[in-house]
């Protein structure tokens, strides 16, 4: 096989990696944005309750928690399609990073923001849907761009737990034929032509809102 | 199938066996991918065409799946002659990996030292390796402890992805009693609150770091 024939070979597992990706954007962005907002508005223990879920997701070594729910959680009684795990795990744990994200840009802004449209006799949500949330999301861009190329990284996970990705494609292909050169680059290209373009958009946008280029030095 | 308790505790002495291995792992791999890291990053500040080949070579590294980059090495190496142990092949993905992050990380930390230090190392005669070394790393070092930190963690969370090429960390051993036994549900659910153990412990330990060095900076 030519590198184009694997390549091809290798791409028609992209609808499962670009379904896993949707979906699990599903689980992550809700799931972002409310455990963002409530962690820092929330007082107190329930303030503890929301931090504690999100440290779960995301300190939680992302391809033990796809075995746990896939392998472990059928033993009480706890069944889930590989698909939905899959878009569940790997979505919640982006999202928990998300989260922070999300938290910091509030956190971020001045606070007479807040205060002004409380003078202006708007109701708190109101402020963080209209003055605030907006505002944050500049900051958060960035961030997002990162995580949405570490989900899509993550999707390769998914061939571990039977689900026909590009790279679960890629070891089919390794068992046809002994040409390990040939499909293992084809598979490092396949998720290049995928996530290039998305790391080198988020750089952009990272360097519009740092300016950080101006400072590059070369010794 | 039940869950077996009795079983469940009786995998947990094999997988903790392996706890050192994982630390081993982390410790190597974070040293490894920091030196690489630092030599990508002087490499693309050295001269121009450098700079956007580096470039292109730390978003490609970036943009790869990790699971992918460990295939690739694990089967293309053997086919060069190159037969490494599945641990030092997983070593080596670990650090590759993590070097595009952390190159990012320390031109963030170069980029923040102030232009006034490289002009006075010129103007006092200092040559560009003891510029590097000297001025620069040292200062570099101090700007960036903290995001540092914080890949080696995730460096920590990432070695659960060994497991796929048999190397014997503690996620790898209790996929070997889950093969073994026919039994995935017990050791798999051990392994995961194993690393979620070490993963609180770890947070409650960086909590205490940075504490104690925010007291020390206002000191």
């Amino acid at each position: 096989m030519s590198l184009l024939e694997i390549i091809a070979g290798i791409f028609e597992g992209f609808r499962v990696t670009a379904t896993v990706t949707a979906l699990g954007l599903l689980y992550a962005i809700p799931f972002a944005f409310v455990a963002g907002v409530l962690q820092h508005f929330l007082p107190g223990v329930r303030r503890v309750l929301v931090t504690t879920v999100i440290e779960f997701w995301r300190s939680s070594p992302v391809i033990v928690l796809l075995f746990v729910f896939y392998y472990s959680l059928p033993a009480f009684g706890v069944r889930m399609s590989a698909m939905t795990v899959a878009s569940l795990v790997l979505g919640l744990n982006i999202g928990g990073y998300g989260s922070q994200a999300v938290r910091a840009a509030l956190q971020a802004l001045p606070h007479g923001q807040v205060e002004a449209g409380l003078a202006l006799g708007l109701q708190r949500w109101t402020i963080l849907l209209l003055i605030e949330l907006p505002q944050a999301l500049r900051s958060m861009v960035p961030t997002f761009m990162n995580q949405l190329i570490q989900l899509i990284k993550g999707t390769a996970l998914v061939s571990l737990i039977t689900l026909t990705d590009m790279t679960y494609r890629a070891k089919e292909l390794a068992q046809v034929e002994y040409n390990p050169v040939g499909i293992y680059s084809g598979l490092l290209i396949a998720y290049l032509i995928i996530c290039y373009p998305v790391t080198v958009l988020g750089r952009s946008i990272e360097q519009r809102a740092s300016y950080a280029e101006s400072k590059h030095r070369e010794f | 199938m039940n869950f077996d308790l009795e079983f469940a505790i009786s995998t947990a002495p094999l997988i903790l066996s392996a706890f050192f291995t994982t630390i081993w792992v982390t410790v190597v791999s974070s040293i490894g991918a920091a030196l690489l890291g630092f030599t990508w990053e002087i490499l693309r500040r050295l001269n121009r065409p450098l700079r956007s080949l580096m470039r292109f070579v730390i978003d490609a590294i970036r943009s790869t799946p990790l699971l992918v980059q460990i295939y690739f090495l694990y089967f293309v190496l053997p086919y060069y002659g190159v037969t490494l142990p599945a641990l030092v092949v997983g070593v080596f993905a670990l650090s590759i990996y993590y070097s595009g992050y952390l190159a990012e990380v320390f031109k963030a930390g170069i980029d923040a030292i102030d232009s006034g230090q490289f002009e006075a190392a010129k103007a006092l005669g200092i040559g560009r390796a003891d510029t590097i070394f000297l001025v620069i790393l040292p200062q570099m070092l101090r700007n960036i402890a903290a995001p540092m930190g914080n890949y080696f963690i995730s460096l920590l969370k990432a070695t659960p992805y060994l497991a796929v090429i048999a190397v014997p960390e503690m996620f790898g051993s209790a996929l070997d009693i889950a093969s073994e036994t026919f039994r995935y549900a017990e050791p798999v659910l051990v392994a995961g609150l194993i690393f979620l153990a070490l993963a609180v412990a770890i947070a409650q330990a960086v909590k205490g770091l940075e504490q104690r060095l925010l007291a020390s900076s206002k000191r």
